[in-house]
C-alpha cells in the first residue's frame, strides 16, 4: 500500500519513532511475587499502594500513586510523605482494605503488603495486577529488596538503583558525621517505644534500626525480641536496665514526642538511665521510624539521625 | 491465719519480680545492702506497688462488702456493676482533656464512681430487678459495655490519650509512685471512717429494714453514706490501679466464708483478705511472662471469674 503523498517525510519519521517507543513501553515483564509470577506491561499510570513501603517506593521512583492506606494510628498517609503524595485517595488501613475505594481509584497496578492473604490477593486481582512482596521481613536489606521488587513492577528498575545509591551515599555521609562527633565506644543505642507500663524494645531488624546501623550506631536489645517480631513485649520496669545504652531513640505514634518523653521521665526507673542524664534520649516520630519504610523514609530518617548527633550538647 | 498469709505475701511481693534480681539480692536490698540496681528495684519499684496493691485490695474489698450488704446481693461488685467502669470512663475523659495531676484524677475517678453507684442503685429500684442477683449483674454488664464503647470511641479521637487510656482500662499497679498513693490516702481514710460509722446500722439492716428503724437507725441516711463510701473507695482504687473487676467480688466472698454472716466481722476480714488477693494477683502478673508483665486486670479476671460461677451455681442463690 502506498503512503498518502500528503504526509511529509519528517512527519513520517516522527510517526515511526512514536511506534518504536510505543513498542518499548509495551514490553512485558514478569515479576516474582508472593503469589507466583505476575506479568505487567509498560509503566503503569494509576497505582494503588496498600503498604507504606510501596507508596514510598512508588513516589521515590517517580510513579503516580492514586490511592494509599493510612499510616498506623493516623488518619492519613504519614506526615513525612504527605507533601509528595499530594491529594491521594485513602483506600484503607494497613490491616484492612476498602475494596470499593480501590475500585473507585481505577488502578492499573496494585502494590500489596507482605502478608497479604490469598483471599485478599484473589479479590484484588479482579481489579488489576497485584504485586505482593514475599521478601522476609525485619532483615537489614528488606527495604532495598522491596524497593527493587516494586520498582520492577512499576517498570522503573533503573530509578530504583539510583535512589538506593542515593540513600547509601547519604548513609555514608551521616556515618562520617557520627564517626566524628561520637566516640567509638559511645555509639551503643537502643530503639524503643515508651508505653505507660514500660518500654517496648524494637527489633534490630526493623527498617529504622538498619539505618541507625548504617549510620554507625551499635543497636542493642535483639535478645529481648522474639524471632520474626517487630518489637518485644512491653518490658517490666524492673528490666529497664536493658535500655541502659548511651543513646535511646524513643518512638511515639503521636506527633508530640516531647510529651511522651516527659511522661517517661516522670517514671523514676526511666529517669535514672544514663542517656537521660546525658540528654541523649532522642524522641522520634513513630510514623516515620516504626511504621514507614522505603527510600524516601530512609532519607528522612538519616536527616533526623544527623540532626540528633549534630545538636548534641 | 489471714494475717500470717498476708505477711508472707508482702515478703514475696518484695522479693519476687520480673527483673534481674535474685531473691538473695532482694533480701540484702531490704536491709539497705546489695547492689545499686537491686536497691532501686526493691525500694522504688516493688515497695510502692506492694503498698498500692494492698491499698486497692482493701478499698475494693470494703466497697464490695458494703455494696453486697446494702443490696442484699452476693454478686454486687463494683467491677461487675459498672461502678469501676464509670470511674474508669471519667478518668478517660480527664486524660483526653489533658489531665495529668494525680489528685485531680482521684477526684474525677470518685465522681465517676458516684455516678456509676447512682445508676446501680436506680437499677436495684426497678421493680423485680432488685431481688434477682443475676439480673442486676446483667444490668451492670450493660452499663460497663456502654461505657467501654464510649471509651473506645474517645481513644480513636486522640492517639496520645489512647496509649494512656488503654493502660487505665487494663489495670496495673506497676510504674506507680508513692506520690500517687499519698494523693488517694485522705479519701480512703475518710471512707474507712464512714465505714466505721455505718457498720452497725448496716448490720441492723441485715435483719430487715423495720427492725433497723426500730433500733433507731435511718436506712435512707445509711444508704447514702454507703454509696458515698463506695464511691470514695472505688474511685481511689481506680485512680491507683485502673478499673479492676472481680476483686470486690472475691474478697468479700472469702471474708464472708471466714467471718460468717455478720457484716461487721466481714468488713474486718476484708482488711486482711483484700491485700492478700491483690498481692497474689500482682505477684503472679510479674512472674508468668518474664521479662514482660501480664496486666493485673487479666489476672484478677482469671481469679475472679471462677468465683462468680461458683456463687451463681451454688444450689440456691443465696440472698443476703
Amino acid at each position: 500500500m502506498r503512503l498518502p503523498a500528503i504526509l511529509p517525510p519528517s512527519m513520517l519519521a516522527g510517526l515511526l519513532l512514536t511506534m518504536i517507543s510505543g513498542l518499548s513501553l509495551a514490553d512485558e515483564r514478569t515479576v516474582d511475587t508472593a503469589f507466583g509470577k505476575v506479568t505487567i506491561e509498560g509503566q503503569p499510570q494509576r497505582i494503588v499502594t496498600l503498604y507504606e513501603g510501596a507508596l514510598d517506593t512508588a513516589l521515590a521512583v517517580g510513579a503516580h500513586a492514586v490511592g494509599a492506606v493510612i499510616t498506623r494510628g493516623g488518619t492519613d498517609v504519614a506526615d513525612y510523605i504527605k507533601p509528595r503524595a499530594g491529594d491521594i485517595a485513602i483506600v484503607g488501613t494497613p490491616g484492612e482494605t476498602n475494596l470499593e475505594a480501590v475500585i473507585a481509584a481505577r488502578p492499573d497496578l496494585i502494590l500489596a503488603a507482605p502478608r497479604t492473604s490469598r483471599e485478599q490477593f484473589e479479590l484484588l486481582s479482579h481489579i488489576a495486577p497485584v504485586v505482593a512482596s514475599d521478601i522476609p521481613l525485619f532483615q537489614p536489606d528488606t527495604w532495598k529488596r522491596e524497593t527493587r521488587l516494586y520498582a520492577e513492577a512499576l517498570g522503573r528498575a533503573g530509578e530504583a538503583e539510583d535512589i538506593i545509591r542515593r540513600v547509601e551515599t547519604r548513609a555514608a555521609e551521616v556515618a562520617a558525621v557520627v564517626e566524628q562527633a561520637v566516640q567509638d565506644n559511645e555509639r551503643d543505642a537502643i530503639l524503643a517505644r515508651w508505653m505507660p507500663q514500660g518500654p517496648m524494645i524494637m527489633s534490630t531488624g526493623i527498617f529504622s534500626a538498619s539505618l541507625l546501623k548504617a549510620a554507625g550506631f551499635d543497636i542493642r536489645g535483639q535478645s529481648l525480641v522474639d524471632e520474626g517480631r517487630p518489637h518485644s513485649q512491653t518490658l517490666s520496669l524492673e528490666n529497664l536496665s536493658a535500655m541502659n545504652q548511651n543513646w535511646i531513640f524513643l518512638a511515639t505514634l503521636n506527633e508530640d514526642g516531647r510529651k511522651a518523653l516527659d511522661a517517661a521521665k516522670a517514671s523514676p526507673a526511666f529517669a535514672r538511665l544514663e542517656a537521660v542524664e546525658t540528654d541523649q534520649v532522642i524522641p522520634v516520630d513513630g510514623q516515620l521510624w516504626t511504621s514507614a519504610s522505603g527510600p524516601l523514609a530512609a532519607l528522612a530518617i538519616l536527616d533526623e539521625i544527623e540532626d540528633a548527633v549534630r545538636s548534641r550538647p | 491465719m489471714a494475717a500470717s498469709l498476708l505477711v508472707a505475701l508482702i515478703f514475696m511481693s518484695l522479693l519476687l519480680g520480673a527483673g534481674p534480681v535474685s531473691i538473695t539480692d532482694s533480701m540484702l536490698a531490704l536491709v539497705r545492702q546489695g547492689s545499686d540496681e537491686a536497691r532501686f528495684i526493691i525500694m522504688e519499684l516493688r515497695v510502692p506497688r506492694t503498698l498500692i496493691a494492698m491499698t486497692t485490695g482493701v478499698a475494693l474489698g470494703l466497697a464490695g462488702a458494703l455494696l453486697q450488704s446494702m443490696t442484699r446481693n452476693p454478686l454486687a461488685e463494683p467491677g461487675l456493676l459498672g461502678v469501676s467502669a464509670g470511674s474508669g470512663f471519667a478518668v478517660a475523659v480527664a486524660i483526653l482533656l489533658g489531665a495529668t495531676n494525680a489528685t485531680l484524677t482521684t477526684l474525677v475517678a470518685q465522681i465517676g464512681a458516684l455516678v456509676g453507684c447512682a445508676v446501680v442503685i436506680a437499677a436495684t429500684r426497678v421493680h423485680g430487678l432488685g431481688n434477682d442477683p443475676v439480673r442486676l449483674v446483667l444490668a451492670g454488664a450493660t452499663l460497663s459495655g456502654l461505657l467501654l464503647a464510649l471509651t473506645s470511641m474517645m481513644m480513636l479521637v486522640d492517639q496520645r490519650a489512647a496509649d494512656e487510656i488503654r493502660f487505665w482500662i487494663i489495670g496495673s499497679v506497676a510504674g506507680k509512685t508513692l506520690g500517687d498513693l499519698t494523693s488517694t490516702l485522705p479519701s480512703i481514710i475518710l471512707a474507712i471512717g464512714i465505714v466505721a460509722v455505718v457498720a452497725r446500722p448496716l448490720a441492723a439492716m441485715a435483719l430487715g429494714e423495720k427492725s433497723a428503724v426500730g433500733l433507731g437507725h435511718h436506712p435512707g441516711r445509711v444508704r447514702f453514706l454507703v454509696v458515698l463510701a463506695v464511691a470514695l473507695l472505688v474511685g481511689a482504687a481506680t485512680a491507683l490501679a485502673g478499673p479492676l473487676i472481680f476483686v470486690g467480688l472475691v474478697v468479700p466472698f472469702i471474708a464472708r466464708a471466714l467471718a460468717g454472716p455478720d457484716i461487721r466481722r466481714t468488713l474486718w476480714y476484708c482488711l486482711a483478705v483484700g491485700p492478700c488477693v491483690m498481692l497474689a494477683a500482682d505477684i503472679l502478673s510479674r512472674l508468668l511472662v518474664v521479662p514482660a508483665e501480664l496486666p493485673l486486670g487479666v489476672l484478677t479476671a482469671l481469679i475472679g471469674a471462677p468465683v462468680l460461677l461458683l456463687i451463681v451455681r451454688a444450689g440456691r442463690m443465696p440472698s443476703l
